[in-house]
C-alpha cells in the first residue's frame, strides 16, 4: 500500500509529464522573439491578437460546398 | 477588448497597491498565448479598497457573465465582505484577486514580484518561477498548457544567459 506522501508525489510526477507533452507542440520560435520585445511591445502584440480574435469572432461563417 | 493601458494607467493613477498575475503576467514574461482580462491581486487594506472604489466605480464594474439587473454595488462593503470579484468594467474584462491559490494574497505575492514598466507607470508583476508555481496549483488542464509555455519561457531565458 502506498503512504500519502508517496501518492503525492505520483500525482505531481503525472502532471510534470502531462506538461511535458504539452511543451512539445509549442512554438520557441514566436517566444524567442517575444523575448527580445520590451514589456509594453509585449501588450502590444497581445492588444493586436485581440483585435484579430475579436475580428474572426465577428467575421460571417459561410458553408463549405 | 480590454484596454490594459488604460485600466493600469487608472489603478496606478490612483495608488492601489496591486500584483499583475495571470495571462497578463505571462503576457509580461514573454507569452504569446491570448488573455482577454486583467488579473490582479489587490492589497486588502481599508485604504487600498477607498482606493479601488474610487478608480473603478466611474467605470461601472458588474459581475461579468451576470444577468443584467442585479443588485450589485461595487463599494468598500461589497469588497471586504467578498474576496475575488470577476468584473466587467467600460474598459474591459478585469479579475480582483484577493488571494489566488497557492500563492496567497498581496503581501504572500510582494517578494516574488517584479516592478515592470508599462505604458508609462511602473507595477509589480509577479515573477516567472512563482507564476508557474500558482499556475501548477491552479491545475486546471488550461492552466497546464499556460505552465508549459513559462517553463519554455524559462528555459530560453536560461539559454540566453548561457
Amino acid at each position: 500500500m502506498k503512504s500519502k506522501d508517496c501518492e503525492a508525489s505520483d500525482a505531481r510526477s503525472s502532471i510534470d509529464d502531462v506538461i511535458e507533452v504539452y511543451k512539445r507542440d509549442i512554438d520557441r520560435t514566436l517566444l524567442r522573439e517575444s523575448l527580445k520585445l520590451s514589456v509594453e511591445q509585449r501588450f502590444e502584440a497581445l492588444r493586436e491578437l485581440q483585435a484579430f480574435a475579436e475580428e474572426l469572432q465577428r467575421a460571417p461563417r459561410t458553408k463549405s460546398p | 477588448m480590454t484596454d490594459f493601458a488604460a485600466l493600469l494607467r487608472l489603478l496606478t493613477r490612483e495608488g492601489v497597491e496591486f500584483i499583475l498575475v495571470g495571462g497578463a503576467a505571462a503576457t509580461a514574461h514573454g507569452s504569446v498565448r491570448l488573455t482577454r482580462d486583467l488579473d490582479i491581486v489587490y492589497r486588502r487594506t481599508p485604504e487600498n479598497l477607498a482606493r479601488l472604489v474610487a478608480c473603478l466605480a466611474p467605470h461601472q464594474p458588474y459581475l461579468r457573465g451576470a444577468p443584467p439587473g442585479l443588485p450589485f454595488h461595487f463599494d468598500r462593503d461589497t469588497l471586504q465582505r467578498g474576496l475575488n470579484f470577476t468584473l466587467v468594467t467600460d474598459l474591459g474584462a478585469l479579475d480582483l484577486l484577493g488571494e489566488i491559490t497557492g500563492g496567497g494574497g498581496f503581501e504572500e505575492l510582494l517578494p516574488h514580484s517584479i516592478q515592470v514598466t508599462l505604458y508609462g507607470v511602473e507595477c509589480w508583476c509577479l515573477g516567472l518561477k512563482h507564476l508557474i508555481d500558482v499556475k501548477r496549483a491552479a491545475g486546471r488542464p488550461r492552466d497546464l498548457e499556460a505552465v508549459a509555455e513559462l517553463e519554455a519561457l524559462l528555459e530560453e531565458g536560461k539559454r540566453d544567459t548561457h
